[in-house]
């Protein structure tokens, strides 16, 4: 090989090195996340998807000064924020409730208003959560705002209360991002009683999945 | 090979000390762009890439031989945003900073023109630490060549002209982190206006 042909091959060697792609993982490992209700048209039923669009970011919250809320939301916040590598959801906290996107409360939740869809939570001894989604009749919007509760049903010194209103803060947001049903698995911080400190792989995939689809509810208001 | 290259950085103006007349050094002022940083499918392709970003370079050689090849040590320092790019959308995923350390040879062409080559090291300096930058900035091996011409302005001072290409392997913890597997291949290419001291 002559002199001229050994520079052509290492070049074509160093142009082969600059031009591979990166190999993306394979993302199977989520779960069923959309809200099958009945069907507008009063036969079958209607999978309702959604996620926050990106001309609604930072979603706006605003958090009742109570039950730790105010301790608990960011880092729940920032715990979902993890399942995104390209800025699909970011919210922030507000003071004005009349201008959120999302109300976070302590208590139990009000009586079930007609239209809205409440998803339970976390039915522990300490505490339960709840979230209430307010969709329009032909399935299309989600009304503003969207209400979530965090309920102490235990003494404030009960042992495990502290960790069950961060668990059930971070599941109930779960729900106000997009994942409007629970996973069937226990790990899973999106169980319907969950056990677990923060999202799983598997609740982390559901996210990001969430949010490069095309929802078929748009928020509107407040 | 970041640290030997910082050593060498330190060793050189040490040991130039001797033959300060011989050594010529630069500063230029320019621009670089890059190819993807990443090529992602989720449901859709996404893509992120860096805007054209401004780009100081700054750099200093010694004759080595007697044939007009001179041993240098360049340093680059760029900052510009990032996006990512999913069905004709685009974000604006915040500032990246971008700093590269060449050690570098180079030689004579025709007349005023001159090639280099030169390899060394990349540092990506996230704003923020969010994404695919979430456990921080990653430093990477560089490999890169160019062209420079250089027209006298001044009894010392050259006029210098760079055409530059690098290239390197681009992955973070961050990306290890979440299953990608393998690197993503980086091309860039500079184009910077500066002047030279010469040693003449």
């Amino acid at each position: 090989m002559t002199a001229r042909r050994r520079w052509i091959a290492a070049a074509l060697v160093l142009v082969g090195a600059a031009c591979g792609d990166i190999a993306t993982p394979i993302r199977i490992d989520f779960y069923e996340w959309r809200l099958i209700v009945p069907a507008a048209s009063g036969t079958g039923n209607d999978s309702l998807t959604f996620h926050w669009p990106k001309d609604r970011l930072p979603v706006r919250i605003w958090v009742e000064d109570a039950a730790s809320l105010p301790a608990n939301v960011p880092p729940a916040i920032a715990a979902w924020r993890r399942a995104f590598l390209y800025d699909e959801f970011d919210a922030t906290i507000v003071s004005d409730s009349a201008s959120a996107d999302v109300i976070v409360r302590a208590g139990g939740a009000p009586g079930v208003q007609f239209s809205r869809v409440r998803l339970h939570s976390a039915l522990a001894s300490e505490c339960a959560g709840a979230t209430d989604l307010d969709i329009s009749d032909d399935h299309t919007q989600l009304r503003l705002p969207v209400r979530m509760y965090i309920d102490p049903r235990s003494d404030p010194n009960a042992p495990g209360l502290p960790e069950c209103l961060a668990l059930t803060t971070t599941h109930e947001l779960g729900h106000a991002l997009g994942i409007w049903r629970h996973s069937g698995v226990a790990t899973d911080l999106m169980f319907a009683d969950p056990a677990v400190a923060g999202p799983s792989e598997r609740d982390l995939a559901t996210a990001e999945v969430i949010y490069h689809l095309t929802p078929n509810v748009e928020p509107v208001g407040p | 090979m970041p640290k030997a290259i910082l050593l060498l950085a330190l060793c050189l103006p040490a040991s130039a000390t001797g033959v300060h007349a011989q050594l010529e050094y630069h500063a230029r002022l320019g621009a670089v762009g890059a190819s993807r940083l990443l090529r992602d499918v989720i449901v859709d392709e996404i893509t992120v890439r860096q805007s054209i970003a401004p780009m100081i370079a700054l750099g200093a050689t010694l004759p080595v031989g007697a044939r007009g090849y001179r041993v240098g040590l360049e340093g680059t320092l760029a900052s510009g945003k990032f996006h990512s790019s999913e069905s004709g959308s685009d974000t604006d995923l915040g500032t990246l900073r971008i700093a590269t350390l060449q050690l570098g040879l180079e030689g004579p062409i025709y007349r005023e023109f001159r090639w280099r080559v030169g390899a060394g090291g990349i540092r990506y300096w996230p704003a923020d630490k969010e994404g695919i930058f979430r456990e921080g900035g990653t430093t990477r091996f560089l490999a890169g060549a160019g062209v420079d011409y250089r027209r006298p302005v001044l009894a010392k001072w050259d006029l210098m002209t760079s055409l530059g290409y690098d290239f390197h392997r681009f992955s973070t913890d961050e990306l290890e982190a979440r299953n990608f597997s393998q690197t993503q291949g980086v091309s860039r290419i500079s184009l910077s206006v500066g002047l030279s001291r010469s040693a003449r």
